[in-house]
C-alpha cells in the first residue's frame, strides 16, 4: 500500500440532467479527476439505497447520487422521492458507522458542466481526507 | 376467572357463533417456560388455549398467512402495535379482525427463567408479582420484575392500543423511561467506532435470516436481500454481505419497525438488533422530523 489513497467513487446520474451535465462537462473539456465511475440511471428516484449498500459492500468509498434541481424533475417528483430516502438513508448509514458524507446528493442541470466537474472534484478531495471506507478489512 | 379461562370462554363463544372462522392464540409449547401460536378452529380446540406470564412471541406475523379469513386474536400491547401498523399498510383488513386486547405488565424471558431455575422446570404459574417455579420436588418464587423481558422494563403500551373487547386488569402506567438512551450512548462514539462496533456483531452472523422471518412487517413475498442458499456470498458469510443485509434490513424497517424486538429475541447469536429497532423507532417519532403519516420509505 504505498501508492496514495485514489478514492472510487460511483455516481448514479439522472438521464435527464445529471448526466446531461457530465456529458457537457466533457464536451466543454472541463477538468475533473478520474475517480467517479459512472452509471445512468433514469431518474434519481430510481435509486434504490440497496444500490448504495452494494456500491459501499463491492469496494466503493463513495457515492455520488445526482439529479435535476427540485422543480426541475422530468418526472415530476421524482427528485423529492429521491431526496426523502436519502436522507432517511444517511441518517442510518452514520449509525452504522459508514461517514454521511461518503454518500452524497447534488442536483445538477444538463447545461452546468462546470457545476458537475466541482461536485465531483470536491467530493473527491473530501474522501481523500476521510481515507479508504475498509468495510472488508475491518470485519 | 383468570385471563385464561375468560379467553377460552370468548373465545369458543365466538367460534361457535359464527363471528370467526379462527382464533389465534397461544399453546402450551415443548416445556412449561414455552408457548408457541396456535390456531384453533373449533369451540373444543380452544380449550387448549393458554395465557401465562410468558406468551413471548408477537402473533401478529402469524395473522398475515391467515389475512383471507375472519380471524379472532388475542393481543398484548406491543403486538397490538404491529398490528396496527399492519392495518396502515394495508397488508391485514381490520372487519376482519376480532381482537381481544390483553392488558400486560411485562412477560417473563424463559431463558433466564430457566437459568434462575437451575433444573428442568415441571411447572411453572404466575401468582400476583411473583412466578413460581418447580423443578422436581422443590418450588421456588422469584420477583417477577428481575425477570421481565428486556423490551417490556421499558413498555409504554401495557394496554393495547386497539381491541374490540379487552380482558385483565388495568396495569398502571410505568414511570417514563427514556427507551432511547442506549441510542443516543451509541450515536456518541465516532463514526469508525460505530463501524468496528458494527462489524463485530455481525462477523457472528450466520444469515440465518431468523429476524427476518419473525418480523410481523417483514411482509414482501419476495425479498431482494435473501440470498439464495447456493450464493457464494451466504456460504462464505461474506462480512461486507452481512453488513449490508443488515443495513438494508434496518433501511427497509424504517418507519414500518414498531419495537416488538422479536428479531433480537430469536437471534441465535444475540447480535443485539433491538438497537437497530430503537434507532428506527427513534428516527420515526414526531418530535424528531418525521410527519403524521410517514409510513416508512416510498
Amino acid at each position: 500500500m504505498s501508492e496514495a489513497f485514489e478514492p472510487k467513487i460511483l455516481g448514479l446520474l439522472c438521464s435527464w440532467c445529471a448526466y446531461g451535465g457530465a456529458d457537457t462537462a466533457g464536451v466543454s473539456r472541463a477538468q475533473y479527476p478520474a475517480n467517479i465511475r459512472i452509471v445512468r440511471v433514469m431518474c434519481s428516484g430510481r435509486v434504490d439505497p440497496l444500490f448504495i449498500a452494494r456500491a459501499f459492500e463491492n469496494g466503493a468509498d463513495g457515492v455520488l447520487v445526482a439529479g435535476c434541481h427540485s422543480g426541475d424533475c422530468h418526472y415530476i417528483s421524482g427528485n423529492s422521492y429521491a431526496t426523502d430516502r436519502f436522507t432517511a438513508f444517511s441518517g442510518l448509514l452514520d449509525f452504522f458507522g459508514i461517514d454521511r458524507r461518503r454518500l452524497k446528493l447534488a442536483w445538477v442541470s444538463a447545461s452546468e458542466g462546470t457545476r458537475f466537474a466541482s461536485v465531483v472534484a470536491e467530493m473527491t478531495e473530501e474522501l481523500r481526507a476521510l481515507g479508504p471506507l475498509r468495510l472488508k478489512v475491518q470485519s | 376467572m383468570t385471563i385464561e379461562t375468560e379467553l377460552r370462554a370468548r373465545a369458543s363463544a365466538l367460534l361457535a357463533a359464527g363471528t370467526i372462522d379462527i382464533f389465534l392464540g397461544y399453546r402450551q409449547g415443548s416445556n412449561p417456560l414455552r408457548v408457541a401460536p396456535f390456531v384453533a378452529r373449533t369451540p373444543a380446540e380452544a380449550e387448549r388455549l393458554v395465557w401465562n406470564a410468558v406468551c413471548v412471541p408477537n402473533l401478529a406475523g402469524a395473522l398475515q398467512k391467515h389475512a383471507a379469513r375472519r380471524v379472532g386474536v388475542a393481543l398484548k400491547g406491543c403486538d397490538a402495535r404491529s398490528v396496527s401498523q399492519l392495518l396502515r399498510q394495508n397488508q391485514l383488513q381490520r372487519e376482519r379482525l376480532h381482537i381481544i386486547g390483553v392488558t400486560c405488565a411485562g412477560m417473563a424471558d424463559p431463558e433466564q427463567l430457566a437459568a434462575v431455575a437451575a433444573g428442568p422446570v415441571s411447572g411453572f404459574e404466575a401468582d400476583g408479582d411473583e412466578l413460581v417455579l418447580t423443578v422436581g420436588s422443590a418450588v421456588t418464587r422469584h420477583a417477577r420484575d428481575g425477570l421481565l423481558l428486556t423490551k417490556c422494563a421499558t413498555c409504554t403500551s401495557h394496554t393495547p392500543e386497539l381491541y374490540d373487547e379487552l380482558l385483565g386488569a388495568p396495569v398502571a402506567a410505568a414511570p417514563a423511561v427514556d427507551r432511547f438512551a442506549t441510542v443516543r450512548a451509541f450515536e456518541a462514539l465516532d463514526a469508525p467506532a460505530r463501524l468496528a462496533f458494527w462489524s463485530e456483531q455481525f462477523s457472528k452472523c450466520t444469515l440465518c435470516y431468523a429476524c427476518q422471518t419473525v418480523c410481523p412487517l417483514c411482509y414482501c413475498k419476495q425479498c431482494p436481500l435473501t440470498l439464495p442458499r447456493d450464493d457464494p456470498r451466504r456460504q462464505t458469510r461474506e462480512p461486507t454481505s452481512v453488513f449490508s443485509y443488515h443495513l438494508m434490513r434496518a433501511a427497509h424497517l424504517a418507519g414500518r419497525c414498531t419495537g416488538c424486538d422479536e428479531c433480537e429475541r430469536v437471534c441465535p447469536e444475540e447480535i443485539p438488533l433491538s438497537l437497530i429497532c430503537r434507532k428506527n423507532e427513534h428516527d420515526a417519532l414526531p418530535a424528531h422530523g418525521a410527519t403524521e403519516d410517514d409510513r416508512g420509505p416510498r
